[in-house]
């Protein structure tokens, strides 16, 4: 089972809420605004393009760095490796992996077992006795995985921590996350490689301009062109002026992907709330939507809150149509997602949804 | 708390970050005695505690620049920035106080006298340390994550030890002058300059721990 001896939280969710971040109040935001709630034993990815806070978000979820604004709670004892590991220490591998799963809170005896498997996993048994400072940049880096995951975390953070690696160190990385995610535990990360691990994402998040998040789900859909990544761009334009916005993808969705990203006769079906009875025939009239589901008996009272709406938008026009809703009192964004079109979408259609990027 | 200790303490030995602190206090203490052939033991120790301050400046500096910031990134995740930091501070302090009382001991072993040492040498532990505790105190707040600027750093570093020395406000001159012959400040009674260094160390030492887990890139 998990050792997650400093949390002591048992069953509590990492949660973000509206989380910011800044060095320095006349610098301009780095990360703003994100909100998510995040279930154990999910394996999510950051993309975005370089400067976009993708470092800067995981190291807020690591807890290395505070929030500006917002709050990160329910955080399991953390691993977290830095996109480069300098050495720079006096320390030998093992004595350092010592020092640090101590830190980590386990005991001597536990440590020392704990540092010698790690650097045989990673391959780097034979520099075990070598100063941090002689390293190589891939030993460096195998040196800082194996602290990460010495205590077996709760949180395992990973910022493009497979780079500079060899394949074979490459293999017992992805390994690892595997038995962290099979232990419960939450694994984050960034990577070049858009292929990396891409059959176990759970989850990913697009970083980009203005400091906003789009969150996805589903293992596929990597591609910029295609339905989900001009879904994506959409709901990011929006988030930008109003608040995060979670991308959701249903496992329909990446099936249609696989069989030919951008022909294929795919929807996006945004689900909002707030929405009042008599703005309905408001929503039927905007471009693009081809059609929503909403509970019958509530159209009565044009004023009455409906519950969640989901809306069908073609895939072309659910940027304006995003931005549209976003731009109504009221009426907030809580998923998107892109399924293949049906008939007539209804609530059986639905896809599992996280409630991540809600407020 | 013990873990991140000894990791911090063992990274101060190991980087040789140490030596120059030493080297510099102990030529201070011998330069400081050889003059005066035999002085009062009281006198010894004022000055050993006086020259505390920049060397736990000093120690203290060298400390908080000692981790490269990805390896302090390691640390944090595990144990907090703050808990990271405050283990940093108080590595510091511990090198600064054996150094403290090294130096103590030696002005005891070479001063002249040979009778009623221990009231002296008492009252000199606690000017050492209040000189102790306003060294650290200048060392955290002209140093990262406080003031980043390596140059900025080093130079404020000095104009505070030096304001500690001679400004009537620092409870390090104040120590240092309350028992000394004659001088009794009136605005500084018995045990005032400890209580305020004490004050002063907490509020440098957490600004720094707060600042460590913002400022942290």
């Amino acid at each position: 089972m998990l050792r997650c001896r400093r949390s002591g939280r048992g069953v509590s969710e990492l949660r973000l809420e509206a989380v910011g971040k800044r060095y320095g109040l006349r610098q301009p935001w780095i990360v703003r605004d994100v909100s998510a709630e995040i279930a154990a034993g999910r394996l999510i990815r950051l993309e975005g393009p370089n400067g976009s806070g993708k470092s800067t978000l995981l190291r807020l979820l690591a807890g290395v760095t505070m929030p500006s604004a917002g709050k990160v709670t329910g955080r399991p004892h953390a691993g977290y490796v830095p996109e480069r590991f300098p050495g720079g220490l006096a320390f030998s591998a093992r004595e350092y992996l010592r020092h640090l799963g101590r830190i980590h809170g386990l005991s001597g005896f536990e440590v020392t077992r704990a540092a010698d498997d790690w650097l045989e996993r990673l391959g780097a048994t034979d520099y075990a006795r070598a100063p941090l400072k002689t390293l190589s940049k891939g030993m460096c880096q195998k040196v800082a995985i194996a602290q990460a995951l010495l205590a077996r975390p709760g949180l395992l953070v990973l910022d493009e921590a497979w780079t500079g690696l060899d394949q074979a160190a490459r293999g017992a990385l992805d390994a690892a996350v595997d038995e962290r995610l099979g232990e419960g535990a939450t694994v984050l990360f960034v990577d070049h490689d858009p292929a990396r691990l891409a059959d176990r994402v759970d989850e990913r998040w697009q970083l980009g301009g203005g400091a906003a998040v789009t969150m996805t789900t589903g293992p596929a859909g990597n591609g910029p062109a295609g339905g989900a990544g001009s879904v994506a761009g959409g709901a990011r334009t929006a988030a930008g002026r109003a608040e995060p916005v979670a991308l959701e993808q249903g496992a329909e969705g990446a099936g249609s992907q696989a069989a030919g990203p951008g022909s294929a006769p795919i929807a996006a079906i945004i689900e909002v709330t707030g929405l009042e009875a008599g703005s309905l025939a408001r929503l039927g009239a905007l471009s693009g939507v081809l059609g929503a589901s909403a509970d019958a008996a509530a159209a009565d009272d044009p004023f009455l809150k409906l519950g969640p709406v989901q809306v069908t938008v073609a895939v072309e026009a659910s940027d304006s149509v995003l931005r549209e809703l976003l731009s109504w009192d009221g009426v907030h964004v809580a998923t998107v997602r892109v399924s293949p079109v049906r008939a007539s979408p209804g609530p059986g259609q639905d896809g599992h949804s996280t409630g991540s990027g809600r407020r | 708390m013990t873990a991140l200790l000894r990791y911090q303490t063992a990274n101060l030995f190991r980087s040789h970050r140490w030596i120059l602190p030493l080297i510099a206090y102990a030529l201070l203490i011998t330069v400081g005695g050889a003059g005066s052939g035999g002085q009062a033991l009281g006198d010894g120790l004022d000055w050993s505690a006086a020259i505390l301050v920049p060397v736990m400046a000093l120690l203290t500096r060298s400390m908080l620049t000692a981790e490269p910031a990805a390896a302090r990134a390691c640390v944090s995740a595990a144990s907090g920035p703050a808990r990271a930091q405050l283990a940093t501070l108080l590595a510091a302090f511990a090198a600064g106080a054996v150094l403290g009382l090294a130096g103590a001991c030696y002005e005891l072993v070479t001063s002249g006298h040979k009778t009623a040492l221990l009231v002296p040498f008492i009252a000199g532990l606690g000017k050492a340390l209040v000189c102790a505790l306003v060294g650290s105190s200048v060392g955290t707040l002209f140093n990262p994550p406080l003031i980043r600027h390596p140059a900025a750093a080093l130079l404020s570093t000095i104009a505070a030890v030096v304001v500690a020395w001679v400004s009537s406000i620092s409870p390090a001159n104040a120590a240092l002058h309350g028992s000394g012959a004659a001088i009794q400040s009136a605005a500084w009674p018995a045990g005032v300059p400890l209580a305020a260094a004490f004050v002063l160390l907490a509020a440098s030492w957490g600004i720094s721990c707060w600042l460590a887990g913002r400022r942290a890139e």
